[in-house]
């Protein structure tokens, strides 16, 4: 029946140039969903590149360059740093985690709840998550209170909810779900054949991790680390409800550069490490998608 | 072969601790009314009470917040849909290769942070379209952009699951029009696409916070932010009522999808 549609077609767009008008006009149907990507996600992120290249006030240099000098290039680094760490942690224990739901195979039950709670904890973030852990972590907090009960006094130990550490162990709530779930199907993947030839061979586990299990899994690996470090390196909602000003993280300081009325001119600079966030996930999302390329080729 | 697991189960045991803790307090300081430095033995079971919540959510501010993201959900799903299900339809049916090219739009959102993308929003539309910004409605479609990546591949992966060439072929020559072939025979076909592409727009549009707050819109998340200070009690119950509502959209998601690993990334930091 589609027939009765492309009639005609065929013989006109061999003719140029009109043809070239005939061959692109089924490409109309894609041009609503095109155009409000457009207008409601590429215009905003070309103004943010538009502002982000124009000089910060009393200064020739465009704001892009200032953001990567001194203390500015000093919060996208503390970004990235605290990005690195939930996501070697969350690739760590995540992937752990994926391995010991597989092992403990004949406990479906088991199985199904961590998977299915880690659907969930992997969207989990934002205000409703920094609550959650202060009432367990901050000042007044339940467990705070319970370990200062049996003599460890978290705050003594300069341990706050609103710093480095702490945000650490917010992030790992939807860090470590979140690679459960990208490397239970690669994990799943390798299961008992590969380990029962492999023993069959004579090799002990050590081995058999050592030589298949690991180089297996390392495009997951790499995947799910750069996946986790984009995930953390975008937060803001979960990082300002915790430490509203003080943070140094870059998204929080985009946001006090762009609505702190006191520093005038200076709102290029918040364009400007926007831009550098954009760059940065840019790079990491797609070595994401093609690590995970990579890891499903060889699953199929 | 024997192999020991106890490794395994001391893991999941400790991993299952970690995400079961951290709600079991906020539940602690939403229902009990006993201050952390009474907190004993002898009082652990006195003073639960749900007048907190009952508190909370009459209040004036609570049913501002609620009433404008429910709407707001609302609105996002159905112009998600709107935009997406005719794309997705038209692109399987019509232009196969026209796919790549609407994936990558609808996988671009992932690189923009919201932060970046808010601040974006204000550079651009500021000066140049006020009014529209002014409305709390204009988050509508950023929340439909920023859900774009999970409600394309919902409907994409539905799209795919059934012979929608043969269906639509038979639905044409029994004289059916396109917009009764989409209503009635490719609709019901894809419903748990539709299903999930709803709700993981609602989930995102419910807890998200970034956008709402730098264009100063009052959602239930800017509602948590802004009671923090003088209701802790009644911010705690609200943050758990979102915690457990999104719990209940993602487990409904995971049910009709089937899918063995549901992998997105995080939809409200």
């Amino acid at each position: 029946m589609n027939i009765t549609v492309w009639s005609g077609r065929g013989s006109l767009s061999e003719r140029a140039p009109l043809g070239v008008f005939v061959r692109l006009r089924p490409w109309l149907g894609v041009l609503p969903f095109a155009m409000f990507v457009g207008a409601f996600l590429l215009w905003p992120s070309f103004s943010v590149f538009r502002s982000a290249l124009q000089p910060v006030e009393g200064s020739t240099k465009p704001a892009m360059l200032e953001a990567i000098s001194g203390q500015y290039l000093g919060s996208i680094l503390f970004s990235m740093r605290m990005s690195a760490i939930t996501a070697t942690l969350g690739m760590v224990i995540g992937t752990l985690v994926a391995i010991a739901v597989v092992s403990l195979d004949r406990m479906r039950g088991l199985r199904n709840l961590m998977v299915g709670y880690s659907a969930v904890a992997a969207n989990l973030g934002g205000i409703p998550l920094a609550f959650a852990f202060v009432a367990s972590l901050g000042m007044q907090g339940l467990y705070t209170k319970m370990l200062s009960v049996i003599g460890i006094d978290l705050t003594d130990m300069g341990f706050k909810i609103s710093d480095f550490s702490g945000i650490v162990i917010v992030y790992l709530y939807f860090q470590i779900p979140l690679m459960t779930l990208v490397m239970l199907p690669a994990v799943d993947g390798l299961k008992s054949t590969l380990r029962e030839a492999a023993a069959n061979l004579g090799a002990s586990s050590r081995q058999y991790w050592r030589s298949v299990g690991i180089p297996l899994l390392t495009p997951s690996l790499l995947g799910g680390f750069l996946l986790l470090f984009a995930n953390a390196f975008s937060a803001y909602a979960t990082a300002y409800a915790l430490s509203s000003r003080g943070s140094r993280l870059v998204s929080v300081q985009i946001r006090f550069y762009l609505q702190g009325n006191t520093i005038t001119g200076k709102s290029n600079l918040g364009y400007a490490l926007a831009a550098w966030m954009i760059i940065v996930m840019v790079v990491a999302m797609s070595g994401y998608l093609g690590l995970r390329r990579v890891s499903e080729r060889w699953r199929r | 072969m024997k192999r020991n697991n106890t490794w395994a189960k001391f893991l999941l045991f400790a991993v299952g601790a970690f995400y079961v803790l951290p709600m079991l307090a906020m539940a602690r300081f939403s229902f009990q009314k006993v201050p952390v430095i009474k907190l004993g033995w002898s009082t652990l079971f006195k003073n639960w009470t749900i007048e907190p919540m009952i508190d909370s959510v009459t209040s004036d501010r609570f049913l501002e917040a609620g009433w404008l993201s429910l709407r707001l959900a609302f609105l996002s799903v159905l112009l998600s849909l709107l935009i997406l299900v005719p794309t997705t339809v038209y692109v399987h049916v019509r232009l196969m290769k026209a796919r790549a090219f609407v994936e990558l739009l609808s996988t671009l959102p992932f690189v923009v942070p919201p932060i970046a993308l808010v601040v974006g929003i204000s550079s651009a539309m500021r000066s140049t379209i006020p009014s529209f910004l002014s409305s709390p409605f204009s988050l509508v479609p950023f929340y439909v952009v920023i859900a774009l990546p999970f409600t394309f591949r919902s409907l994409d992966v539905g799209l795919n699951s059934i012979d929608l060439k043969t269906l639509v072929e038979a639905s044409r020559s029994l004289g059916a029009g396109w917009m009764r072939t989409v209503s009635s025979v490719i609709l019901p076909n894809i419903k748990a696409g539709v299903v999930s592409a709803s709700f993981l727009t609602f989930a995102v549009v419910l807890g998200e916070y970034t956008v709402a707050s730098l264009l100063l819109k009052f959602t239930l998340p800017a509602y948590l932010a802004e009671a923090q200070g003088n209701n802790p009690q009644g911010t705690f119950t609200v943050g758990l009522l979102l915690i457990v509502v999104t719990a209940l959209l993602l487990g409904v998601i995971n049910r009709v999808t089937r899918s063995k690993s549901q992998v997105v990334s995080n939809i409200w930091i």
